[in-house]
C-alpha cells in the first residue's frame, strides 16, 4: 500500500528540468505547464545549480521589472537579470510571481527570498549567464520546454 | 550535433570553410587543426560558429579559428577575428568573451626541483591559505569606488603602486598591465559592486594557480636570453576580470542585441549581437571592456604579489633574491586596436581574441626592448595532469592570423560527462603518483578540470609550432596546483 502511495505522489509532481551533455558549460531542458511555469522552472533550475538551498524561508522582496524584442529574448533577460541580482545584492530568490503581457515582450516579477553571501557561503557552480545557444522556446502536447545553456 | 559541412585541407595544418557553405559569409573560415584534433572538433559543431563569425560586417581576410577551438558564446572558443573600423566594422562582446581579459601569467625562480621536491606540499598548503580561491571567493582587498575607478583605469599600475610589486613587472607585460582608453563611467554600478567583492581573488573553474618544473627546452638561444634551465620552478597564474568582467558582457550584449536592427545588422546567432564600431553603443562597450581589462591585470598583479609573499615565507629570502620575475602576461579574451598589413598597406584593425593570444613576433615595436628581438613570449597553460607551454610569436602569425595564437588545451568532455565517470579520490590518487599536489576548495572542480577532459596540448602546441604561429620554447610540468 505504501508503494502505490509513494507512485501517485510522484506522478502528480511534473518533472520541472532535466540536466543535459554539453562540453563547456552546462545545458538544461526546462518543462511547464504554462508560460509562467516555464519561467519559474528556468529560475528554479537556475538556482538548484548555483546553490544548495534548503531555506524556505522568505524575508526579502525584489520587483524586477524587463522588457525584450521576442519571448526567447524575455527568458535570457529574465535569468541574467537573476544571476546579476544574485551577485550584486546577495539575494537568492526563493518564490516567484511573475505576469508576462501577452506579446511577450514585458515581465513584471515581485520575487521573494532571503539574504545570501555567495563570496562568503558555498556555492556549487558559478553561473555566468544563460545564453542563446540552441534555445527556442516550444510547445509540445502536455507542456512547453526549452532548452538552455548556461556559461560556466 | 556534429559538423557536417567542408573544411577543406588547405595545408596539413590549415582547414578552410569556403564561403559558399552558407549564404551571408563574407569570408572564408579557416581552423587550424590537424587529422587527429580535427574529430574532436567536429564533434561539438564549433566550425559552425567559425562560420557564423564570416557574417560580421567589416571582416577581414577570414574568420579564424586555433587548434583548441570548442563550443562557446557566439565566437567559439579559439576563434579570432578581425573588422575594419573604416569599413563598416563591428565590435562583438561575444568575440572577447563573458571573463574579458582572462588570461595567464608566469614568472621564474632561481630555485630548482631538487631544492624543492621535499616541500612542495608545505608549498601548496600555503598558497591555498594565502591566495583566496573557489567559487565566489572575495578577497582581502577592500576598495572604495573612487579606488575601485583607479583599478580600472591603472590596472597592474595602481597594484603596484599600492605596493603589490615592482614597475620593471609592468613592463613584461601585455599593454604594460593596463590599455588606454578605459572608460569608468561605462561601467554599470552592478559591475562596480561585483568587482568591489573580488579584487585579488583566484576565482573558479578552470582558473587556478599553479608551481611548475621546466622538463624540456626546445629553443636553447631563447631559453637563455629567458634565464631558463631544466628543472627551474616556475609559476603560472591563470584568473580574470571576476562578476565584473562578466556584468560588463551581460550588460552590453543586451545593448548590442537591441542595436542589431537599429543598425540593419543581420546575423545567424543573436549572441554575435554587435554594433559599428564607431557607434556610440561600441565605444561605450570598449570604454567598459578595457575598465575590466584592466581590472584583470590588477588582479593578476596582486595575486603574483601574493605569491611571492608566500614563497618569501617558505624560503626565508626576498622574492627578489629568489629571482622571482616576470616573464610575461598575456590575455586571452580580448578585443584590441592594432596595426596589421592588409593587401599591402597598414591598417588599423579591431582583433577580437576569444580564447586566443596575441603572438607578435621579433622586431615588433609594440614589444618592451628585452623582447624584441625574441618575440613576444606566449604562455599556454595546458592542464592540470599533463603540461604547460611557453612559446614566442612569430612574423608569420602576424601575416597570416593577425598575430594570433591558441591559448590553452580545450575541452572535448562535458562538466557532467566527467562528474559521472570520474572519481575524484582515484583522480587525487593518480595525480599524486605523478607527482603532482592539488588543492581546490570543491572536488567538483577537481574532477570537472580532470586531465581527460582536454584535448591533449601537446597536440594543439605542436600545430601552431608546425604551422608557424609561435615558436615553442619551453615545456613545463605542473607539480601542485591551486584550483578554485
Amino acid at each position: 500500500m505504501a508503494h502505490c502511495f509513494i507512485d501517485n505522489f510522484q506522478t502528480i509532481f511534473m518533472k520541472k528540468y532535466k540536466i543535459l551533455e554539453h562540453t563547456a558549460d552546462i545545458r538544461i531542458k526546462i518543462y511547464g505547464k504554462t508560460i509562467k511555469e516555464l519561467f519559474k522552472n528556468s529560475a528554479k533550475a537556475l538556482f538548484d545549480l548555483i546553490v544548495q538551498n534548503k531555506n524556505e524561508e522568505d524575508k526579502e522582496e525584489r520587483k524586477v521589472s524587463l522588457e525584450a524584442m521576442d519571448l526567447n529574448e524575455l527568458l535570457i533577460n529574465w535569468l541574467n537579470e537573476l544571476i546579476s541580482i544574485f551577485y550584486t545584492y546577495k539575494f537568492l530568490p526563493i518564490k516567484y510571481d511573475l505576469d508576462i503581457d501577452k506579446n511577450f515582450k514585458k515581465l513584471e516579477a515581485s520575487i521573494k527570498g532571503i539574504k545570501f553571501n555567495p563570496y562568503k557561503n558555498k556555492i556549487d557552480t558559478e553561473i555566468k549567464a544563460a545564453t542563446y545557444c540552441n534555445l527556442d522556446i516550444k510547445k509540445n502536447k502536455e507542456n512547453f520546454e526549452v532548452e538552455i545553456v548556461f556559461d560556466v | 550535433m556534429v559538423w557536417q559541412g567542408p573544411l577543406e585541407k588547405v595545408s596539413d595544418y590549415k582547414f578552410r570553410i569556403p564561403k559558399s557553405y552558407k549564404q551571408g559569409m563574407r569570408v572564408d573560415g579557416i581552423i587550424y587543426a590537424n587529422e587527429k584534433l580535427l574529430s574532436d572538433i567536429k564533434k561539438d559543431n564549433a566550425p559552425e560558429q567559425v562560420a557564423n563569425v564570416a557574417f560580421l560586417p567589416g571582416i577581414v581576410k577570414y574568420s579564424l579559428a586555433m587548434p583548441d577551438i570548442h563550443w562557446g558564446y557566439g565566437f567559439s572558443i579559439g576563434g579570432v577575428a578581425a573588422t575594419d573600423p573604416q569599413n563598416g566594422g563591428v565590435i562583438s562582446p561575444g568575440g572577447v568573451g563573458y571573463d574579458i581579459n582572462c588570461g595567464v601569467r608566469l614568472l621564474k625562480t632561481n630555485l630548482t626541483l631538487e631544492e624543492i621536491k621535499d616541500k612542495i606540499e608545505n608549498i601548496v598548503n600555503k598558497l591555498y591559505q594565502n591566495v583566496p580561491s573557489g567559487v565566489g571567493s572575495t578577497g582581502q582587498i577592500r576598495v572604495s569606488k573612487n579606488e575601485e575607478e583607479k583599478i580600472l583605469i591603472e590596472g597592474a599600475k595602481w597594484a603596484v603602486s599600492k605596493g603589490f610589486g615592482v614597475k620593471e613587472d609592468l613592463e613584461a607585460s601585455e599593454d604594460y598591465g593596463a590599455i588606454s582608453g578605459a572608460d569608468p563611467d561605462c561601467v554599470s554600478e552592478r559591475a562596480y559592486i561585483r568587482g568591489r567583492e573580488q579584487a585579488g581573488t583566484l576565482g573558479s573553474g578552470n582558473h587556478f594557480l599553479e608551481v611548475q618544473t621546466i622538463v624540456e627546452i626546445f629553443d636553447a638561444k631563447i631559453a637563455e636570453k629567458l634565464g631558463l634551465f631544466i628543472g627551474q620552478i616556475m609559476v603560472m597564474i591563470h584568473s580574470g576580470s571576476r562578476g565584473l568582467g562578466y556584468q560588463i558582457c551581460d550588460d552590453y550584449i543586451r545593448v548590442m542585441v537591441q542595436a542589431l536592427s537599429k543598425y540593419g545588422i543581420n546575423l545567424p546567432d543573436r549572441q554575435l549581437a554587435c554594433a559599428p564600431i564607431d557607434s556610440p553603443e561600441a565605444k561605450r562597450y570598449i570604454g567598459a571592456m578595457r575598465a575590466a581589462a584592466n581590472y584583470a591585470w590588477a588582479n593578476r598583479q596582486v595575486l603574483m604579489h601574493l605569491v611571492r609573499e608566500t614563497f618569501q615565507e617558505i624560503f626565508l629570502k626576498s622574492w627578489q633574491s629568489l629571482g622571482m620575475d616576470l616573464i610575461y602576461d598575456v590575455a586571452h579574451n580580448i578585443a584590441k586596436f592594432e596595426k596589421h598589413i592588409v593587401d599591402g598597406k597598414e591598417k588599423i584593425l579591431c582583433i577580437h581574441r576569444k580564447g586566443a593570444t596575441r603572438a607578435f613576433g621579433p622586431g615588433n615595436s609594440e614589444l618592451p626592448l628585452k623582447y624584441r628581438d625574441l618575440g613576444q613570449p606566449v604562455i599556454i597553460p595546458g592542464d592540470m595532469g599533463r603540461a604547460s607551454y611557453l612559446l614566442v610569436g612569430t612574423k608569420q602569425s602576424e601575416e597570416e592570423t593577425f598575430a594570433s595564437t591558441c591559448h590553452g588545451a580545450g575541452r572535448v568532455s562535458s562538466r557532467s560527462a566527467a562528474l559521472k565517470t570520474i572519481d575524484v579520490n582515484e583522480l587525487l590518487k593518480e595525480l599524486k603518483e605523478k607527482g603532482i599536489e592539488v588543492r581546490a576548495t570543491g572536488k567538483k572542480t577537481i574532477v570537472e578540470e580532470a586531465p581527460s577532459v582536454y584535448k591533449n596540448v601537446d597536440d594543439v602546441v605542436d600545430v601552431v609550432h608546425k604551422a608557424g604561429l609561435s615558436k615553442k620554447v619551453a615545456k613545463l610540468k605542473p607539480l601542485c596546483v591551486v584550483k578554485g
